[in-house]
Formats: structure tokens, C-alpha cells, sequence
């Protein structure tokens, strides 16, 4: 009776350690992993053809028709001030669903795989010293990978 | 604020659409109203549709808990009821409070939105102001009824509406008739109705009640006692109405001083029955479509505490008996023309739009296969087949196209219904009399459009009044008529609309204008040496810019043209001025008239595509360097003799093209756009033809980027720009104003 009783009340625990972990989209941008929560991505597209935009800022891209809508897609290599290499097959867009913004079109140049990260293995952002951008919530640590966790909203806004 | 619970903003968008109509609908109402009083003559039936109106919105702002809105109108509802009995005289006093609190809703809407803060005290100060108007008037009537010979069992069964249409009647000079009718029972309702409509251009029919049958034993018929006023004879209300078995006679006038008869004194003929008394009656059936429901009868007045007690002319009358009388309820006449209207959401037109965007891309796919099974040898027939379907599916597409539009057009009517509400207002207030003249309030526009454009509109009117009309002592002194005018002119040209707010007030002084500019550090002395007056007019649409040294609530608050300007450029249209000093000063918006659908030309600047608004678009044609001249920094072309700016787009956009660097042979080609009277050639690569495209906005993460009105797909997943060509124009153009306008000479006004 005991047992019946007791084995629930520690699967529980473990769903309840489980709901904690977060899952992350990783993503490159040249050398370094980046991830954002991927409940904040909508879909992940092979790049259409991206029309340029003359006169706008440095860190769009252009803009992309998904499905009739329009989208406007940013290189966050620029923004980051990284270097940029050339579309190759692995080039992607992440489309962003933050709910309440438009949504946005993120150029990458790799998808890497999805991490569900446990909230001990998030560090905050000040464990890469100094000042950090509010758009860096965090550095995520599983095995070997590191990975800079980016808040959307932030980045989106800044 | 309201509450509308959850998930329910399909709900509360429906109420905020209805009550903005019958808001709307209550303005023009109220302008009718104003229109028919300075010609003394008011249709009680205007007042009784105010009356329902105001209920109509208590009754939904109940339902949403829009409290404000119920609380104000429970009171306005009073105040009509007030002046529909004629217990209150429709004064001007009256009719500002009603103008005050038409505008007043619009106000509550906007804060049960969120968009505008709580009304609160602004309620209670219109409705203090309700108070004291609805006074109770305490003079005795006279009881000039008894001047007629109509027997006291008919006055007795008299509403107190009734009542006071007859008095109101009698009192214009209109005569008196009995009319003795018979109608059958089946087509009771709709024989009413239509002998109400045939009566109504002769006179007014203030009450029906049947007569005491003269065959008893006839259940079929029902004959019907109707008092009518006319100022015609009996003989043309018998030929007017041509009824059957009408019997018209007229109620005589007693000689002045004449005995008035007793109300209780006893009359030779039978009292008229009210409906439902006498029990050898069928069940009535009257007042069936045109009943209000009970809830709308005076009676919901009652728990009201400052509705002045009910009074009466003569002793014994029935109030309580008012709720249901039927010649009241037919004074309500359905509101048939609104059964016929579906409300739709835009956003449902603009799905209906995009689908269709996308089906003229399947088309134009299906027209590519069919010219390639055209071109091969042994499926030319199929292709000649599937290019004759495709030329029906592209005909269809097209009519679909514009039935879409056409639901998507309203006419500009109400918005100007609100500037002459709103003109009204600031002109009395300053007393200031100004007239406001109309033409052109059927033309049709964009219902997007409409909706951002009564902003601008009333700014430029309040400029016209503030800043235009002069005092009457200035306007009479230079000879001009006392009461300034304001024309308010609409039209359609091409796929434009142009709307004038034009003003015979005391025009713009262009010296004064840079010299409050240069004051204003606008512009520099330096820069005002080589202004026309043009360029001067241009000068108020400047951002910090306002002439009138006195800061007046109407405008000068800081808020200026500029905001006007940019609101018409974000709806793809421009503003123009042109003023004559001591005669007037004209506004010019030029809007396109849809914002859905456009037709555009294709072009390539350094191998991308841009599409140009063909509205936008002059002509086109091939480049030739020779022909240009270089003045003051500027490329023109010599065209028929006038001079065409040319802006090299790929300079412009900072694209690499071919024509940045020596022409080697290679042909480009210029695209002449227009906006007002301004124009400007476009240098581009190459021509790719005609499309329509459906438009869609960039953006909000692009807002900053200036010259794109938004983008189009083009089929194959290509999306291309639309140029912006207003703002490309004035970017162009205005950016250094002054010396295209010297060089051009232009100066014409």
C-alpha cells in the first residue's frame, strides 16, 4: 500500500524537476552557439529570396513573403558585430512568435538542435564579466556546449 | 470602462461599430434638425428618430456596461422625450446642448476603448446644463382646441404626443380634418402605413382610432376615426389619398369668443371607443409594424428624477394610457433601409483582398503555362483552350477585384457631417458666424481612408476659421459679407480624390509667412531670399510653424499642419496650398481613392524590381542625356517646354546601376510621376510591365525607412517595393525646395 502510494509522489518530483528545464533552439552565428527559447520560434525557413530594402538599417536584411505575409528578416551577425559569411545550404531563417510583436525573420547560419536546459545550468549573463546587453539573459552550459542564451523581446526591441 | 469579459472583442468591436453609427447617424440628424429650424419648420418625425436613436444606445451601452454612455443617454432620452411632447422648445440653447452631446459620445467611445481619458466630468457638466434647460415650464397653455368643433370624446383619447402635434398645428395655421375610412381587417397594418405615407406631403396625421361601426354585424372591416392637419382643402386630401369609401370633412372653426364646450358635457355622438374597449371590437391589430416596443414608450421615464412632472392642457387627460396608444406608436416608423446592410469588419475584406492577390498570381501562372502549350507543337490546341479559360478566369478575377472594392467604399457624407458639427461648435463659441458649405459628400472613398482623414480634415477647417476667417467688423469694413464661408469641396478625378477646404477669409501674406518662419527659426534669413510665395505656403506644413501670435484653443497649440501633412502623406495623398491675400486661402488634399488594390509599373534598378503606383504615373519614356541640363546642382529635362526634375533612383536608393558610371550605349529610361501639381522623373533601368499587386505594409521594424508605401509579391515568390511616390516627390523636391522652385519658376498659384 505504501509503495502504491509513495512511487506516484516521486514521479511527481521528477515532472516537477522536469517542468522546470526550458527547451532552447541553438543556433550559429559564425563561431559562437547562440539559442533563443524555442517557444519564441515559429518555424525555421530555408532562406526565399529576400528583396532588399534600400535605406534601412544595416542589420536587416530585406524582407520575405511567408505564406502572404510579409516579413522582415535581420542579420544578427551585424548586429552582433560578427563576421558574416556568404548564404551556403545551411543558411536559415528563424520566423520569431513573441505573441504580441510582429513577427520577425532572424538570418543564421546554422541550426544546431534543440536543448532543454535545467534552471542550474543557466548562469546569469554577468558570468561573461562586465556589462551585458539586456538582450543576453544568460550563458547555458550542457556537456561540452556553451551556449549565449538571447531574450527576445529584448533583442527585438533594442 | 465597459466590461466586456473575456475572449468577447468580436463583441465589443460590434457595439463600438454600432454606437459610432448611431452616434454619426444622431449628427446628421442634428444638422437636419438646425437646418429645419432656421426654416421654422421641424418634422417632428426627426426628433422622434433622435428620440429612438439616443434609446436605442442606452439600450446597447446597457448591455456592454458602458455605464457613461447609458447614464448620459438615459438623460438625453428625457431631454428629446421633453422636446417631442413640446414641454420643452427646441431653442438654440437646446439644440447646442444636443450638438455638445453628440460630440460628448464620440468622447465616451473613445474611453470605453482606452484611447481617451474619463469623460466623467464633462458628463456631469452637460448633464447639469440638461437640468437647467428642462426646467419645468409652469405657464398655463391655453387650451386653443377649443377653438374647433371636434367633439371632447376625441380630445379625450388624445396622447399627450398627439396633443402636442395637434396644438403645434393649429398653432402654424394648418386646418383640421375628420376622416372617415374602412379597411379590411387583413390589410389593416399596411393600409395605414401607406395612407400615413400618401398623407404626409398634404399634413400630418395626428391620430386613427376606430369609429364605432356602422354594421354591426361586419367583422371583416374595421372603420377608422382619423384626425388629420393639412393646409390643403378636403377636396385635394380626398384625391390625394384615393381611398375607397373616404369620407373628408373639415372640423370647423368656432367664431372667435364662441363658448367652448365642457369637456364632461354630454355629446350627441357616441364617445370614440379607445382601441381594445369596447368588446364588440375584434382584437386590434393596429400600430403592428410600426409599434415600438413597450420599453420605449414615455413610461421608462418614470423612475427619472428630474423629469418635470407630467402636465397636461386639460384636466382628466390619460396619461397612463400613453404607453400604448396607437397613434403614437405609428408616429415610429421602421428603419427598414437598415435590414438591407450587413456590418462587415474590414480586416474580413482585406482577407478576401489577399486571397485574391494570390489568385492573380495562380492566374498569371496558368496564362505562363498556357502560352508555353501555345508555343509546342503537339498541345498547341490545348494551350489555344487553356488560354481562352484563362482569359475568362482573369475577366472574373477582375469583377470579383472590384466588387470587393465597392464594398470597401464609403462616401465621405459623415465625415463631413462631423466638420460641420464640429465647425458649428468653435463658431459659436467664438461667435464668430461662419457657413460651411458642401459639395461633393457623395464621393466615394476607401473606408480605411475615411477613417483617418476626418483628423486632418477638421484640423484644416479649424485653420480655416481660426486663421482665415476674419472678425465681422474686419470683414465688413474691407466690404466682404458679414458671415464668412468655408467651402468644403470633394470630387473624384482619376484614381484620385481631391478634397478642397477652401476659405473667403483674409488669405496668407507670403512675406508674413517667411517672416514668421525665419522668426521661428524655421528657415534662415539666408534661405527666405529665394522663396516664392509658393514655397512660402509650404512653409506652414513646416513642423513648429504657426502664424497667429495669440495661441487660441482652436489651433496654434503647437499641433500645426505639419501633423496634417503627415497624416495625408501616410495615406498616400498630399496637401496643397494657394492663397490670395483679403480673399482666401484653398487647401488641396489628393488622396488615392483605395489603399486594397493597385495597378503598378514594374521597373529594375540595378536588377531589383520596384513597382511604381501606376495612379502616380505620367508617361515613360527612353533617357536622353543630351537633352539634359544641369541646373544649380539639379539634373533637367527639357519636356514640351517645361522643365522635369530627374532623380536617379539607384542614386538615391544607393544601388549600384548601370547608370551610375558613363552610359556605354546602354538606354535607361525615365518615368514621369505626378502628385498634385508636382512633378518629377524617375530614372530607371528598365520597364517590366503592368500588374496589379495587392499591397501590403512593411513593418513596424521598418517605419523608419522612408520612400516605401509598402510591397507587393509579384508572383515566384518575388516581392518587390512600391515606391512611395508622394513622399519620394517631396523628399526630392522639398529637400531643397527653394532652388527647384527659383529654377523652375513655377509660381503658379
Amino acid at each position: 500500500m505504501s509503495d502504491l502510494i509513495r512511487r506516484p509522489v516521486r514521479d511527481m518530483r521528477r515532472a516537477a524537476d522536469m517542468g522546470k528545464r526550458v527547451e532552447y533552439l541553438a543556433f550559429m552565428l559564425g563561431t559562437q552557439i547562440y539559442a533563443v527559447p524555442i517557444q519564441h520560434i515559429a518555424e525555421i525557413l530555408k532562406p526565399p529570396p529576400i528583396t532588399e530594402i534600400p535605406r534601412a538599417p544595416r542589420n536587416v536584411v530585406g524582407i520575405i513573403s511567408v505564406r502572404g505575409k510579409l516579413v522582415t528578416v535581420f542579420d544578427l551577425r551585424r548586429r552582433f558585430g560578427l563576421i558574416e559569411s556568404p548564404f551556403d545550404r545551411r543558411t536559415r531563417i528563424l520566423l520569431t512568435d513573441t505573441g504580441d510583436d510582429e513577427p520577425i525573420g532572424l538570418l543564421v547560419d546554422e541550426v544546431r538542435q534543440v536543448y532543454r536546459l535545467a534552471e542550474h545550468e543557466i548562469e546569469p549573463a554577468a558570468a561573461l564579466g562586465g556589462d551585458q546587453p539586456a538582450y543576453i539573459f544568460g550563458i547555458g552550459r550542457q556537456d561540452d556546449a556553451l551556449l549565449v542564451l538571447l531574450e527576445l523581446k529584448a533583442l527585438l526591441e533594442s | 470602462m465597459a466590461d466586456f469579459g473575456s475572449d468577447s472583442s468580436e463583441k465589443k468591436e460590434e457595439f463600438f461599430s454600432e454606437a459610432q453609427e448611431i452616434v454619426d447617424g444622431l449628427g446628421k440628424l442634428l444638422l437636419d434638425l438646425e437646418g429645419a429650424i432656421t426654416e421654422s419648420r421641424i418634422d417632428p418625425d426627426v426628433i422622434n428618430e433622435m428620440f429612438r436613436a439616443v434609446h436605442t444606445l442606452k439600450g446597447i451601452a446597457g448591455l456592454f456596461g458602458a455605464t457613461r454612455m447609458s447614464g448620459m443617454s438615459h438623460e438625453l432620452e428625457n431631454m428629446l422625450d421633453d422636446v417631442r411632447m413640446g414641454r420643452l422648445d427646441l431653442s438654440v440653447a437646446v439644440l447646442d446642448l444636443l450638438f455638445k452631446a453628440v460630440d460628448l459620445y464620440t468622447h465616451i467611445l473613445l474611453f470605453e476603448r482606452g484611447d481617451a481619458p474619463d469623460p466623467e466630468h464633462e458628463i456631469a457638466k452637460l448633464l447639469s446644463l440638461f437640468a437647467q434647460v428642462t426646467q419645468p415650464d409652469e405657464s398655463p397653455t391655453s387650451n386653443i382646441f377649443t377653438q374647433y368643433d371636434l367633439d371632447p370624446g376625441m380630445f379625450g383619447v388624445l396622447t399627450e404626443y398627439e396633443e402636442h402635434r395637434l396644438k403645434s398645428n393649429i398653432e402654424a395655421g394648418l386646418g383640421l380634418f375628420r376622416l372617415r375610412v374602412r379597411f379590411s381587417l387583413t390589410i389593416l397594418d399596411s393600409a395605414l402605413e401607406d395612407l400615413k405615407k400618401k398623407a404626409k406631403p398634404l399634413g400630418e396625421i395626428i391620430t386613427y382610432l376606430p369609429a364605432p361601426s356602422t354594421d354591426e354585424s361586419d367583422f371583416e372591416n374595421l372603420e377608422l376615426d382619423i384626425l388629420m392637419s393639412s393646409k390643403s382643402d378636403a377636396a385635394l386630401i380626398d384625391r390625394t389619398l384615393s381611398v375607397e369609401g373616404l369620407v373628408v370633412n373639415p372640423v370647423k372653426r368656432r367664431a372667435a369668443g364662441g363658448p367652448p364646450p365642457k369637456p364632461q358635457a354630454p355629446v350627441s355622438r357616441s364617445p370614440l371607443p379607445k382601441i381594445g374597449a369596447p368588446p364588440s371590437l375584434p382584437p386590434p391589430t393596429i400600430a403592428g409594424p410600426g409599434r415600438l416596443p413597450a420599453d420605449l414608450m414615455p413610461e421608462t421615464r418614470a423612475g427619472t428624477p428630474k423629469a418635470p412632472p407630467a402636465k397636461s392642457g386639460r384636466p382628466g387627460a390619460r396619461t397612463s394610457m400613453a404607453p400604448h396608444a396607437p397613434g403614437q406608436a405609428g408616429q415610429f416608423v421602421g428603419k427598414s433601409a437598415a435590414q438591407t446592410t450587413v456590418r462587415v469588419d474590414i480586416r474580413k475584406l482585406d482577407r478576401l483582398m489577399t486571397i485574391l492577390g494570390e489568385l492573380a498570381i495562380v492566374r498569371s501562372a496558368v496564362g505562363r503555362l498556357a502560352e508555353r502549350l501555345r508555343g509546342s507543337v503537339e498541345h498547341r490546341e490545348l494551350g489555344t483552350e487553356l488560354h481562352r479559360l484563362h482569359r475568362t478566369f482573369e475577366r472574373q478575377l477582375a469583377q470579383m477585384q472590384n466588387g470587393i472594392l465597392e464594398v470597401r467604399m464609403v462616401q465621405l457624407g459623415p465625415v463631413f457631417d462631423k466638420l460641420q458639427r464640429g465647425l458649428r461648435a468653435i463658431s459659436r463659441e467664438y461667435s464668430r458666424p461662419v457657413n460651411l458649405v458642401i459639395t461633393g459628400q457623395e464621393t466615394e472613398i476607401d473606408k480605411l481612408i475615411v477613417e483617418e482623414l476626418s483628423d486632418p480634415l477638421m484640423h484644416m477647417v479649424r485653420n480655416a476659421f481660426d486663421h482665415g476667417i476674419e472678425p465681422v467688423e474686419d470683414r465688413l469694413s474691407v466690404g466682404k459679407p458679414e458671415v464668412g464661408t468655408i467651402a468644403l469641396n470633394a470630387y473624384q478625378k482619376g484614381n484620385h480624390v481631391v478634397i478642397e477646404v477652401e476659405d473667403d477669409g483674409r488669405g496668407m501674406d507670403p512675406k508674413l509667412i517667411i517672416a514668421s518662419a525665419i522668426r521661428k527659426g524655421v528657415i534662415t534669413e539666408d534661405e527666405s531670399r529665394e522663396m516664392s510665395a509658393r514655397d512660402a505656403y509650404r512653409l506652414v506644413f513646416m513642423p513648429g510653424f504657426s502664424t497667429k501670435v495669440v495661441v487660441t484653443d482652436l489651433s496654434g497649440r503647437g499641433v500645426g499642419l505639419d501633423v496634417v501633412k503627415t497624416n495625408i502623406s501616410k495615406l498616400g495623398g498630399i496637401v496643397d496650398v494657394t492663397s490670395d491675400v483679403g480673399i482666401g486661402t484653398k487647401m488641396t488634399i489628393t488622396l488615392p481613392v483605395t489603399l486594397a488594390i493597385i495597378n503598378v509599373l514594374i521597373v529594375e534598378i540595378g536588377g531589383r524590381s520596384f513597382a511604381i503606383p501606376l495612379a502616380s504615373v505620367e508617361e515613360a519614356f527612353v533617357y536622353e542625356p543630351t537633352l539634359t541640363r544641369n541646373v544649380e546642382g539639379r539634373e533637367v529635362l527639357s519636356l514640351r517646354g517645361q522643365s522635369l526634375p530627374i532623380c536617379h533612383l539607384s542614386t538615391l536608393f544607393q544601388i549600384d546601376s548601370f547608370d551610375a558610371e558613363g552610359h556605354d550605349g546602354r538606354k535607361f529610361y525615365v518615368v514621369t510621376v505626378a502628385v498634385g501639381i508636382r512633378r518629377l522623373g524617375l530614372l530607371v533601368d528598365r520597364l517590366e510591365g503592368q500588374q496589379d499587386i495587392v499591397i501590403k505594409p512593411l513593418g513596424k521594424s521598418l517605419k523608419s525607412v522612408h520612400g516605401f508605401a509598402g510591397a507587393a509579391e509579384l508572383g515566384d515568390q518575388r516581392v518587390a517595393l512600391v515606391l512611395d511616390v508622394a513622399a519620394i516627390v517631396e523628399e526630392v523636391l522639398a529637400g531643397d525646395q527653394s532652388r527647384y522652385l527659383a529654377m523652375s519658376g513655377d509660381g503658379r498659384i
